[in-house]
């Protein structure tokens, strides 16, 4: 029993982390129809700055507080100045923004490991966990008090999305947008505006789950990748731009992922791409998802 | 896939009555300009060998492998409007296929080649009948999707060396011609045959009334089923074409470096190819080689200064991406058009 609690809480724990990832990717998506695969680098740029500053300053707080702020800042010029501007020039908004970003992704990825790896000669690194949070606790089974804070901030990060795009003004641009984009401009909002904060928002809270991971996992060049692809499994199977679907997908995936690993390693590396792979062919539009707009 | 009477009066089909038009006049100048570019590059690759050293040759080998890979990823990307993330699994499954064959049940190579071919074709075509029910980015995640499971299915097989994958790969025997293959130029000529085969099979793929049901989906997949066109068979066989295209080169590559791991099999190299297909030029049939090559060479040349080459490369496909949606090879023939209509006193024929 204690050993099932243990792994349903390490599931939650990874929820919470692809949570924070795929909310900003699906209403990026579901906003601006651009599928950001550039995701898992701003994901990077909040971990490897996260430890710069951490390095800096000492302090895990300092680096929470800071280190998100560079993915936010990167995300609004990228999506303003470059994304945007190429969408109006004719670029498909769908294709050619997934390449696009894609190939940020690689960029970021060699940048970085000629910045901290060639150059610094740093390979693995890690943020030490705050002071009060390191040990473990007693819940009937002993559990690292950290990873329980990686779940109050999984769960914190969806009460505030949620409140913020059902019961401001704001969220109610942003949800109109989801629905219909022209309409909303034809309303008088700037959309470019809203578009960039809010591809801006994902991209910060994508650098929040990275200093978050930098303290419980490694920080290195494959981790981009890594949290990448289960977000992109969680994004389709809630259904592209689906908030409630990421919650629930973030949950299915990250269960699956930790259950199937407790107890049937053999399918653990599968698991995920069999329930995404069924999901595709019986009903591609994910659980909360309408039926995709015509491209 | 053949058409059946009832194209004769299809717009997209050459019919009788369409002999004269422009249309037709155009298709022949294509067919003039892959003539001329096949040949001078046929050429270049038959004498390379005999100017260049061993370690270029076996670099050129590496190109033409990827220049098979590439070309099947294309007649998804460029000639059907779909990006597949995925194909790094059929390079995989084709690879293991020769290794199992050859290495753990003693069969010649060239019977392995063939079911490398044969197996990744129909897995390919297995897997595109459920995904091209998507398209665009849920086409794109549910080839990932298929490409992981195959690459976790490779990390879990024991038999197979599990991660650490299988060594001691024999090549294929030429023995009956007096050959040893052994030797990486005898090799480059063996990678060369294949890949002019390939390239002549997808090109006659690309020219018949499939292909242009392909580029027809393409365009426009409404109008293709306003037409009456059901696409998606088409869609599927051209993703089984295409991965069997994989599979052969996969096949090659293993007894290139006479080992196999399922390193071969992870997104990044499907993320490479596409790289290489883009940097090419999608829009045009001999692009991705193109891409390929610049894409190796470059790598080689990258990797002697820095590890990071990625870096260079995301770089490049950003740029590519969003300034010249041609590549090199439409930038080459950008080139080249310029060039010959100064000689000829202005482009007479300019669409």
């Amino acid at each position: 029993m204690t050993f099932f609690l243990f792994n349903l809480l390490n599931g939650l724990q990874l929820s919470m982390l692809i949570f924070l990832m795929a909310i900003g990717l699906t209403v990026i998506f579901g906003l601006m129809d651009i599928l950001n695969l550039a995701h898992g680098a701003f994901y990077m740029a909040g971990a490897y700055f996260g430890y710069v500053v951490f390095q800096a300053t000492g302090s895990f707080w300092i680096a929470l507080a800071i280190a998100p702020l560079l993915p936010l800042v990167l995300g609004f010029l990228l999506q303003y100045f470059v994304l945007q501007p190429l969408i109006d020039r004719g670029r498909s908004a769908h294709l050619d923004m997934a390449l696009l970003t894609f190939g940020l992704l690689f960029f970021t990825i060699g940048l970085i490991d000629l910045v901290f790896f060639e150059t610094l000669g740093l390979t693995f690194m890690s943020i030490d966990k705050p002071a009060g949070l390191g040990s473990y606790v007693n819940i009937g089974t002993f559990y690292p008090s950290y990873r329980l804070f990686i779940i109050a901030v999984g769960l914190l990060v969806a009460l505030i999305v949620w409140l913020l795009l059902e019961r401001t003004v704001v969220g109610a641009v942003v949800r109109a947008g989801v629905d219909d984009r022209e309409m909303v401009r034809a309303m008088g909002v700037n959309v470019y505006v809203v578009f960039a904060s809010v591809f801006a928002l994902g991209c910060g809270l994508a650098g929040l789950a990275g200093v978050i991971a930098g303290a419980e996992l490694s920080i290195n060049i494959t981790m981009g990748v890594q949290i990448l692809i289960p977000t992109l499994v969680v994004v389709v199977l809630g259904g592209l731009g689906s908030v409630k679907g990421c919650f629930f997908g973030s949950l299915i995936v990250g269960m699956t992922e930790t259950l199937s690993q407790a107890y049937v390693p053999a399918l653990a590396l599968f698991a995920t791409y069999l329930i995404l792979a069924a999901m595709l062919v019986f009903r591609p539009q994910g659980f909360f998802g309408r039926t995709p707009k015509s491209v | 896939m053949e058409n059946t009477d009832d194209d004769s009066w299809h717009p997209l089909v050459e019919g009788d009555e369409s002999r004269h038009d422009p249309m037709d006049r155009a298709a022949a100048r294509d067919q003039r300009r892959f003539l001329t570019i096949a040949l001078i590059g046929l050429a270049v690759l038959i004498a390379l060998p005999f100017v260049v050293g061993d370690y270029y040759v076996s670099l050129f080998s590496e190109i033409l492998i990827f220049g098979i890979l590439v070309s099947g990823v294309n007649l998804l990307l460029g000639y059907t409007g779909l990006v597949s993330l995925g194909h790094a699994s059929f390079m995989g499954l084709g690879a293991y296929v020769t290794a199992i064959a050859a290495s753990l049940l003693g069969y010649p190579v060239w019977l392995s080649m063939l079911a490398s071919i044969l197996i990744s074709l129909l897995i390919a075509y297995g897997v595109g009948l459920l995904s091209v029910r998507t398209k665009g980015v849920q086409f794109l995640l549910i080839t990932l999707a298929f490409g992981q499971m195959f690459h976790a299915i490779a990390e879990k097989t024991r038999f197979t060396g599990g991660d650490d994958g299988m060594t001691n790969i024999p090549r294929i025997d030429l023995g009956f011609i007096g050959l040893d293959a052994d030797q990486d130029r005898v090799f480059y000529f063996f990678v060369l045959v294949c890949f002019v085969v390939a390239m002549l099979i997808l090109r006659r793929v690309v020219e018949s009334p499939f292909g242009r049901v392909l580029v027809g989906i393409r365009e426009n997949e409404k109008r293709m089923l306003a037409m009456g066109y059901t696409t998606f068979p088409y869609k599927a066989l051209a993703f089984g074409i295409s991965g069997m295209l994989a599979g052969l080169a996969g096949s090659l590559w293993v007894q290139h470096g006479f080992f196999v791991n399922p390193h071969i099999m992870t997104w990044e190299l499907s993320g490479e190819a596409l790289l290489m297909v883009i940097i090419g030029g999608s829009q045009s049939f001999f692009g991705p080689v193109l891409g390929a090559a610049f894409y190796v060479l470059a790598k080689d040349l990258l990797s002697e200064i820095t590890e990071a080459y990625l870096m260079f490369f995301g770089l490049i496909f950003v740029l590519v991406v969003a300034f010249f949606q041609g590549g090199l090879a439409g930038f080459a023939s950008r080139f080249a058009e310029r060039f010959l209509n100064r000689k000829s006193d202005g482009g007479e024929d300019k669409p």
